[in-house]
């Protein structure tokens, strides 16, 4: 570990810690609490974590830590006053001294729904690393469905099967997530091998060896990486670098930030530009890799999925229908000419009829990638143009499935996943020779 | 008598022999310029064609629309050579009009002094020019994705209307730096600007008031209840 760069970017956050708790020198666990004006849910979160830690890790050695980003409802005072004498306490500001905001937070704002998270994040690390704690357990502080078992389903793998990373897969409903289900997931077990639900948020387990990794490394967090929120790489950088990763099956999720319709071309290019950059600096990773394998999981087995609210599908396939109109000339450059053919049909269909099939949709979202890679246009624009493909493939697989068994988007979202697999020698190709 | 005409024609002879030795030099001075300035915009054309190569700046104008702008404009050189060519003729000129200058005649005496005066107008113009053409295509290709992933009905012409926007205030822009026509070029530009502002406002005021509020009704009637599809 190079000392004299985790002193620089750890010291702020550590003298806040060894301020407040003198006597803590070393822990097995770090559970850390990141949080921003959370007071309406703030204090039964802790008071869950509290009682979760009491249940499964009552012998451990452990350190809360809430890295408050400028809350103006008094967030830091309600944990203090939850927490008391119970376990060692630091509320720290990450923003403070030392570390300052990124230019481009407010860009990664209303995606991750909390400003300057990645600093938190980063504090969380440093912590983790002058205390040489085993694991730390990052719980969101806006999530109200936290449960007391979460900590132990995050935290076990780590303390006791050798897991670098735990990542959170939730019970959701029917068509939720389908960004990550149809694309992001898709993507990421195609490219690295590893079937992982690409879920984000509520809540992430990590081993010390890992959290040293992620604070170490400079491209994670400066130039061009700085513009992709943290949840969007924290999945795909510990696969891609060959970390042990165990997903926990954490049950519901009940956020008060939730990600809104509204937001998907934003929440597209950072989900997915995040992706495509990584594929950049993992070039040597993801082209020798092939097939993939299951990772292990740990928490009840999750029921079928919850029927889903109202879906308009008829806004999604004309909003295809109008990229299709007015960004051909852009789809032009970007799509390969069989795949851009390919698009071009689609527009054919009757609105009931339309489908897209997801060989189509793995060659789109590859044909984006090679051109993100060679960027034949501003990358942002690119990002963004590819949301009217996707509000077609989704409106498509909500099409394909209304009428199914329960369990019929999973399996449609399964062969989404072969299909990226299927086609990567496709990608490959490009990436290569384009 | 005879003696005098032969006296006058041996003179003018003289004269003329005299004024050409004289202009001779000149004459050279000016062919080896001319010589000197084909050479030196050969070679400077040849750096930058290069140059351009190296970096790649190509690809750089494709991404950043430059290519398909010219190509629009029925331009379907490679913008490299086209710079190359325009060096070279910029080269060559100077070469050129430093030889009119050596000539030294009376009425092209001030001819260089006066060209080196009005070049820093036309390479800030030139670059504003640029600068423009890029700043339109960006701006509009923001805006035109920006619309059709708002499903903004007529969002090509929202983003067509913002690019040439950008492009009118550029010529603008352009012929103000150059010094043409400046009191006419500002009083058109406000008045045609001022003018379109107005219309749009009388146009929403008058005609599409009612349209306006429904569109604004939908809308937010569309954000209460729309699909509760949450995408990450």
């Amino acid at each position: 570990m190079n000392a004299s760069r985790e002193s620089v970017m750890g010291e702020p956050v550590w003298e806040q810690v060894q301020q407040q708790c003198p006597d803590v020198h070393k822990v097995d666990l770090l559970v850390a609490l990141p949080s921003f004006n959370q007071s309406s849910t703030i204090e039964s979160v802790m008071k869950t974590i509290l009682a979760g830690l009491n249940v499964s890790l009552a012998h451990s050695s452990i350190l809360i830590v809430n890295a408050d980003v400028g809350s103006q409802d008094g967030t830091p005072e309600i944990v203090k006053r939850v927490v008391g004498s119970l376990l060692p306490l630091a509320v720290v500001q990450p923003l403070t001294e030392g570390i300052s905001a990124n230019p481009f937070a407010l860009n990664r704002l209303s995606y991750s729904g909390m400003p300057a998270r990645e600093e938190a994040f980063r504090s969380f690390f440093a912590i983790t690393e002058r205390l040489q704690a085993k694991a730390c357990v990052v719980i969101d502080a806006s999530v109200r469905s936290v449960a007391t078992d979460w900590i132990d389903l995050l935290a076990q793998p780590v303390l006791e099967e050798g897991a670098d990373y735990v990542a959170p897969v939730f019970r959701r409903q029917r068509y939720e997530g389908s960004l990550t289900n149809n694309l992001i997931a898709p993507l990421t077990r195609s490219l690295y091998g590893k079937r992982v639900a690409c879920q984000i948020g509520g809540g992430y387990g990590f081993s010390g060896r890992l959290a040293s990794f992620y604070l170490e490394k400079d491209f994670l967090w400066e130039k061009d990486a700085a513009r992709f929120a943290i949840d969007s790489w924290l999945t795909t950088v510990a696969v891609a670098e060959g970390y042990q990763v165990w997903q926990a099956r954490l049950g519901s999720k009940t956020q008060d930030t939730k990600a809104s319709a509204v937001d998907v071309s934003m929440m597209l290019a950072q989900a997915v530009g995040a992706s495509y950059h990584y594929m950049e600096r993992y070039q040597d990773v993801w082209e020798k890799q092939s097939g993939s394998s299951a990772v292990p999981e740990i928490g009840k087995p999750i029921d079928a999925e919850v029927e889903s609210g109202p879906i308009n599908v008829e806004r999604m396939v004309k909003g295809f229908r109008q990229g299709l109109r007015d960004l051909l000339p852009i789809w032009e450059i970007i799509l390969a000419p069989e795949t851009l053919a390919g698009v071009l049909t689609l527009g054919l269909r009757d609105d009931e009829d339309f489908r897209f099939p997801l060989t189509l949709w793995a060659q789109t979202v590859y044909d984006f990638a090679v051109a993100y890679h060679e960027k034949v246009i501003h990358r942002e624009h690119l990002l963004k143009s590819l949301t009217p493909l996707y509000l077609g493939r989704t409106a498509s697989l909500v099409l394909e499935t209304k009428d199914g068994s329960p369990d019929v988007v999973r399996q449609t979202v399964e062969q989404g996943c072969q299909a990226f697999e299927a086609l990567k020698p496709y990608l490959v190709e490009r990436w290569r020779f384009q | 008598m005879s003696e005098m005409w032969q006296e006058a024609m041996v003179e003018a002879f003289r004269e003329m022999m005299r004024r050409g030795v004289l202009f001779l030099p000149r004459l050279m001075a000016m062919v080896t310029f001319l010589l000197l300035g084909l050479a030196m915009g050969w070679l400077v054309k040849l750096l930058l064609v290069r140059i351009f190569s190296a970096v790649r700046f190509e690809a750089l104008c494709e991404r950043m629309g430059l290519t398909p702008a010219l190509a629009k404009a029925g331009v379907k050189q490679p913008i490299s050579h086209l710079i190359g060519r325009l060096s070279f003729w910029i080269v060559f000129l100077f070469f050129a009009f430093m030889g009119v200058d050596a000539l030294d005649f009376p009425a092209t005496a001030n001819l260089m002094s006066a060209i080196l005066g009005f070049l820093p107008d036309v390479v800030a113009a030139i670059l504003v020019a640029l600068f423009g053409i890029l700043l339109a295509n960006f701006t509009g290709e923001a805006v035109l994705i920006a619309a059709v992933n708002a499903q903004v009905q007529g969002a090509r012409l929202i983003a067509n209307m913002v690019r040439w926007g950008v492009v009118i205030f550029t010529g603008a822009m352009v012929l103000t730096q150059l010094g043409i026509a400046k009191e006419i070029v500002v009083a058109g530009f406000s008045i045609i600007f001022g003018g379109i502002v107005l219309a749009m406002a009388i146009a929403l005021g008058l005609g599409g008031r009612t349209i306006a509020k429904e569109a604004l009704e939908r809308r937010l009637r569309r954000e209460k209840t729309d699909d509760e599809l949450t995408h990450i």
